[in-house]
């Protein structure tokens, strides 16, 4: 006579709960379980260049890895300081021509012209995102969508850095082996650190500040600071990104601050999972290779991201990389009332 | 003279471009980043009814006001009401219905100078030796019209009062039973009418072309900004003050600062005082 | 989410490495034709200008058998690539990306046509002298860098050639063409109005010199940014100092526009356009509703406007305009149709498809084209100008006269004479 009545009921898996801070080392399978995932990610992206045979698809993997770091950037400050930046090509446009700039005018070689451009980019961007800092998350959209299209006008107004031409002749990477590996490993060191970055000190002030900044600011810790920082590490990654590509092509221009540094990052974020970086680097190893087959469409490729990203939000889906986490981390049952 | 009388046609403009956007989010602090997208799809919208299927000015001209109302309220009530009250993803949302809109456009090939729309009444005169043409001139006349009647509108009728209660006080108004929702659909039809009605209005001058709708965007955004986000009356003084210092710029300087101009003025709104010149927001700041 | 969704995003996720495993087995029947790999912007005037002169060229040579490379005929295979470079907020990495998908991916034998952004093209040749691939510039890109490079560092550059002109050229006819009106007209005020790109502000600078010397006084001049849809205060300016010639160089489709306002405010000065994208197609007339009647425009290369330069001139024409139903627009169509004639003339004295020797075989062309004597200048690999068909490539200047576009200069194959608007006498 009694309706049976049921409720999905979520929990973690055995094997999670056993592989739980020191006991993940007690036995093989525990220690496959957490490692297994990073360890295909890893050997992943690195035979990624080998298994490759073509070098256009060579070229398509380093570019993967490119947006990768994009949207690692746009998801770090998304989603764990709560600023959204609509203008990644910013960062892309700015470290470009600084390692362009560090290449020619100074003479740097490349292995220290990249490292000088993205830490003199990232206090460039930052210093330019200041006054937008001390306030709420709209103002730091608006500004970061036409900081690029501002700058692209600027360069071309004055004609300075090369104005429409742009700076050719820019040190290449002398062999497509050390442009693959150099990109790759930038990228993983950059997931991996920003992964540890989240969880230690910093990383919780600054999750503290995206979920109440009353109450940081309460706790007497100054918030613009503290944001400062985190927009210094995520444009010093997108200027990371900007000066390789200078590289990659051997030529500076205007066309580092185009609109795709800016879109497809975000797009890749939603798609992989905002909130776990590596969703930003399955994200684009998604939207990259479908934009490149796409490429025939024109400027269709941009129409159909927006739409992809449109599609998410309608569905209100959490993105890749959440979803599979849970399914890897919990599981679910139907449990009788 | 002429940077007086070019200065108001200019100031006005802008003005009309930034009205839909700062209606928008001054009663429901919606940032609709699809401002600039729905203004070319009117644009584009009319030319189908104008020259393609050849229904005449004055039916087309209604037709794209209203398709593109209720385009506005649709894209509320199926799309933005699912991620209200989350500021990131409703950046995110708006930015890509814009972002769809205006790319899709340009694939359908909305670009060069193929696409125009014809001026209300051709012919120019000569206000104190300024040439001055009737478009112009009407654009002038159909802003301040607008701006009259919206006034009214919230002033008189009880539509209008209910979006200037929400806009007041959001919980206030609902406890008087005013539907927050219904309201937040009106205000993005009406914003996005407002955008065609500008469409209709500035196309004729140029060309309809998809870059127009990122320009739109930001010059609205950065009107709203200067003027603080959320006042009528402080738009229309930033679009004045942008607006002549956009034409002292072209006169002066060089005319590749006229984008700057609207940059700047924005970065000197945030530093100086962020609320903008009328703004009621004072909880956007959090100077430490 | 549930089971459907992570369906599709497999399938998402499976597709790409689905497709490149099919790309190399589409590559493999291709071995018998002669790739002809154009990297252009198609969604533009200066794109497809150029796509449909290569493919009518290339129509036409298979239809008359093909090229004979030693003894064996082998067909032409155009493969057109959209490198979008002249988009405003495209990076030129992917133009620089499908001229290397050309090369690397569709096998291209030679590079025809662009890219078209003159950055895009300064930055190819790197790329181009890496490869070893013989190109040919035919449309956009107006830049005297383009083959002063090639003449500086001719080892690594060698294999880049020009077919269109360039700016340098252009003035010379251009101050020649002013020249020509001052005489007739008696008119010596000019206001300069240029586009805020490179080869514009440079062109707009040289001109300001020049004509100044000869006489000309400039009472002004206005840079406009790309995308700029209002030129009403430097209209005023120009109509407030009195100016007769309004020189206009910009390639953003907003010219029209330009000239609906000039017309609106009844501004008493010519218009000249050295380069003026919007005046050169046919649909000009139609876009600004006939005010933009009197605009002078230059189209480079003869061909693209009705001329008797040589009896190719108007065949080509006629030829042009009943394949794409629309007559030759922008100033890539004749160069762009003349390549695959010059490539396979090359090919066949060359009597192979060796870089080298074709590059030695291009230096020595002779050939007598849609726009006068084809002959490419042995150290910079441009083509050699002139104002006399049989002497060298001629440039053409046109006037909007009631609707249709008569061509006034060079004087040798003119077809017409320009008039002044009414509201100038």
């Amino acid at each position: 006579m009694a309706e049976v009545q049921r409720r999905k009921e979520r929990l973690d898996r055995g094997i999670k709960v056993r592989a739980e801070s020191i006991y993940a080392v007690s036995s093989w399978e525990e220690a496959a379980y957490l490692l297994a995932p990073r360890i295909i990610l890893v050997l992943g992206l690195l035979l990624a260049p080998l298994l490759v045979q073509s070098p256009y698809w060579k070229r398509v993997v380093t570019v993967v890895c490119v947006y990768g770091l994009l949207g690692l950037s746009f998801d770090f400050l998304a989603h764990f300081v709560g600023l959204v930046s609509l203008g990644g090509a910013l960062a892309t446009g700015v470290g470009g021509y600084a390692s362009a700039l560090a290449n020619k005018a100074l003479g740097l070689p490349v292995f220290l012209s990249i490292p000088l451009a993205s830490l003199a980019g990232g206090v460039v961007c930052t210093v330019l995102l200041l006054p937008c800092l001390p306030l709420r998350g709209v103002y730091f959209a608006i500004v970061t969508l036409m900081y690029p299209l501002v700058l692209s006008r600027l360069v071309e107004a004055f004609n300075i850095l090369g104005g429409t031409d742009g700076i050719p002749g820019v040190q290449g990477f002398g062999g497509p082996w050390a442009e693959s590996y150099i990109i790759i490993s930038a990228l993983l060191l950059c997931l991996f650190g920003l992964r540890r970055l989240v969880n230690e000190d910093l990383g919780l002030i600054l999750r503290g500040v995206k979920d109440n900044d009353q109450a940081v600011k309460a706790s007497g810790i100054s918030v613009t600071r503290y944001k400062a920082i985190a927009v210094f590490i995520a444009s010093t990654l997108g200027c990371l990104a900007g000066a390789y590509l200078a590289h990659l092509y051997m030529w500076a221009g205007l066309s580092l601050f185009a609109l795709d540094f800016s879109i497809l990052p975000i797009a890749a974020t939603v798609i992989g999972g905002g909130g776990t970086l590596v969703g930003a680097v399955v994200g684009s190893m998604i939207l990259v290779p479908l934009s490149e087959l796409l490429r025939e469409f024109g400027t269709l490729r941009i129409a159909f991201y927006a739409l992809v990203l449109m599609g998410f939000i309608v569905v209100r889906s959490e993105g890749l990389m959440v979803w599979a986490q849970r399914k890897y981390h919990q599981f679910e049952r139907w449990v009788q009332i | 003279m002429e940077i007086i009388v070019y200065g108001i046609v200019n100031s006005v403009s802008l003005a009309l471009m930034a009205l839909g956007f700062t209606l928008v989010y001054g009663i429901s602090r919606l940032p609709n980043f699809a401002h600039g997208a729905f203004y070319i799809l009117a644009g584009y919208l009319a030319w189908v009814g104008i020259r393609s299927l050849n229904m005449g000015y004055i039916v087309s001209v209604l037709l794209t006001i209203l398709v593109v109302g209720i385009l506005g309220m649709a894209m509320y009530r199926f799309f933005l009401i699912r991620v209200r009250g989350m500021p990131i993803s409703e950046i995110i949302a708006s930015y890509a219905m814009g972002l769809f809109i205006l790319e899709a456009l340009r694939w359908k090939g909305l670009k060069g100078m193929t696409f125009t729309l014809p001026v209300i009444y051709p012919g120019t005169i000569f206000l104190f030796d300024v040439p001055v043409d009737y478009q112009r001139l009407l654009v002038v006349a159909i802003g301040a019209g607008i701006v009259a009647g919206l006034w009214l509108f919230t002033k008189f009728t009880r539509l209008g009062l209910a979006l200037r209660g929400i806009a007041q006080d959001e919980q206030a108004a609902m406890m008087l039973g005013i539907d927050s929702d219904a309201m937040a659909t009106v205000a993005t039809g009406l914003g996005s009418a407002l955008a065609a009605v500008a469409a209709i209005v500035l196309l004729p001058l140029g060309n309809i072309v998809v870059e127009a709708g990122y320009q739109v965007l930001i010059f609205a955004v950065a009107v709203c900004i200067v003027g603080g986000l959320g006042s009528w009356a402080g738009a229309i003084l930033a679009s004045f003050i942008i607006g002549f210092a956009q034409i002292l710029t072209v006169s002066y300087m060089q005319s590749h600062f006229q984008v700057v101009v609207a940059l700047l003025a924005i970065i000197l709104t945030l530093i100086a005082k962020p609320s903008g010149l009328f703004g009621r927001q004072k909880q956007l700041e959090e100077r430490v | 989410m549930g089971r459907k969704s992570f369906l599709c995003f497999l399938a998402l996720a499976l597709f790409p490495g689905f497709s490149a495993t099919l790309a190399p087995l589409a590559n493999a029947q291709q071995a018998q034709p002669i790739v002809l790999g154009a990297p252009l912007a198609t969604a533009f005037l200066y794109g497809w200008d150029a796509e449909r002169g290569m493919r009518l060229a290339v129509e036409e040579i298979n239809a008359a058998g093909g090229v004979n490379v030693a003894g064996q005929k082998r067909p032409f295979h155009l493969e057109v690539i959209d490198t979008r470079d002249l988009e405003p907020g495209v990076p030129v990495s992917d133009a620089l990306l499908a001229v290397e998908k050309l090369i690397l991916e569709k096998k291209a034998d030679f590079i025809v046509g662009g890219p078209v952004r003159s950055e895009a093209a300064l930055a190819a040749m790197d790329l181009l002298s890496k490869h070893k691939k013989i190109s040919i510039l035919t449309t956009g890109a107006l830049t005297p860098k383009y083959h002063e490079r090639v003449a500086e560092e001719y080892e690594k550059f060698k294999y880049c050639f020009r077919i269109t002109g360039e700016s340098k050229w252009m003035v010379k006819e251009i101050i020649t063409c002013l020249m020509d009106i001052k005489e007739r007209f008696k008119l010596d005020k000019m206001f300069i109005m240029v586009q805020d790109v490179a080869h514009a502000r440079a062109g707009g600078d040289i001109i300001e010199k020049l004509a100044t010397e000869k006489g000309w006084q400039v009472t002004g001049k206005e840079v406009y940014p790309t995308g700029t849809t209002d030129f009403s205060m430097g209209l005023l300016a120009a109509r407030r100092t009195k100016a007769q010639v309004l020189l206009i160089w910009m390639d953003m489709p907003e010219t029209s526009i330009l000239l609906k306002q000039w017309y609106d405010m009844k501004v008493a000065a010519l218009p000249f356009g050295s380069i003026i994208a919007a005046a050169e197609q046919p649909g000009f007339w139609k876009a600004t509703e006939g005010k933009g009647e009197f605009c002078l425009a230059n189209v480079v290369n003869a061909g693209n406007a009705p001329s008797q330069a040589t009896p190719w001139t108007m065949k080509f024409y006629d030829a042009y305009t009943k394949r794409w139903g629309v007559e030759p627009e922008g100033y890539g169509t004749s160069s762009s149709y003349m390549a695959p004639y010059v490539l396979k003339d090359a090919i066949e004295r060359a009597g192979t498809l060796d870089p080298e020797k074709v590059v030695e075989a291009l230096e020595k062309t002779d050939l007598m084209g849609v726009y006068g004597r084809i002959k490419f200048d042995p150290k910079s690999h441009q083509v050699i100008p002139s104002l006399d068909p049989q002497e060298g490539a001629v440039g053409t200047i046109f006037q909007w006269q009631a609707g249709k576009r008569v061509v006034v200069f060079p004087p040798k194959i003119a077809m017409g004479q320009i008039q002044l608007p009414p509201w100038m006498k």
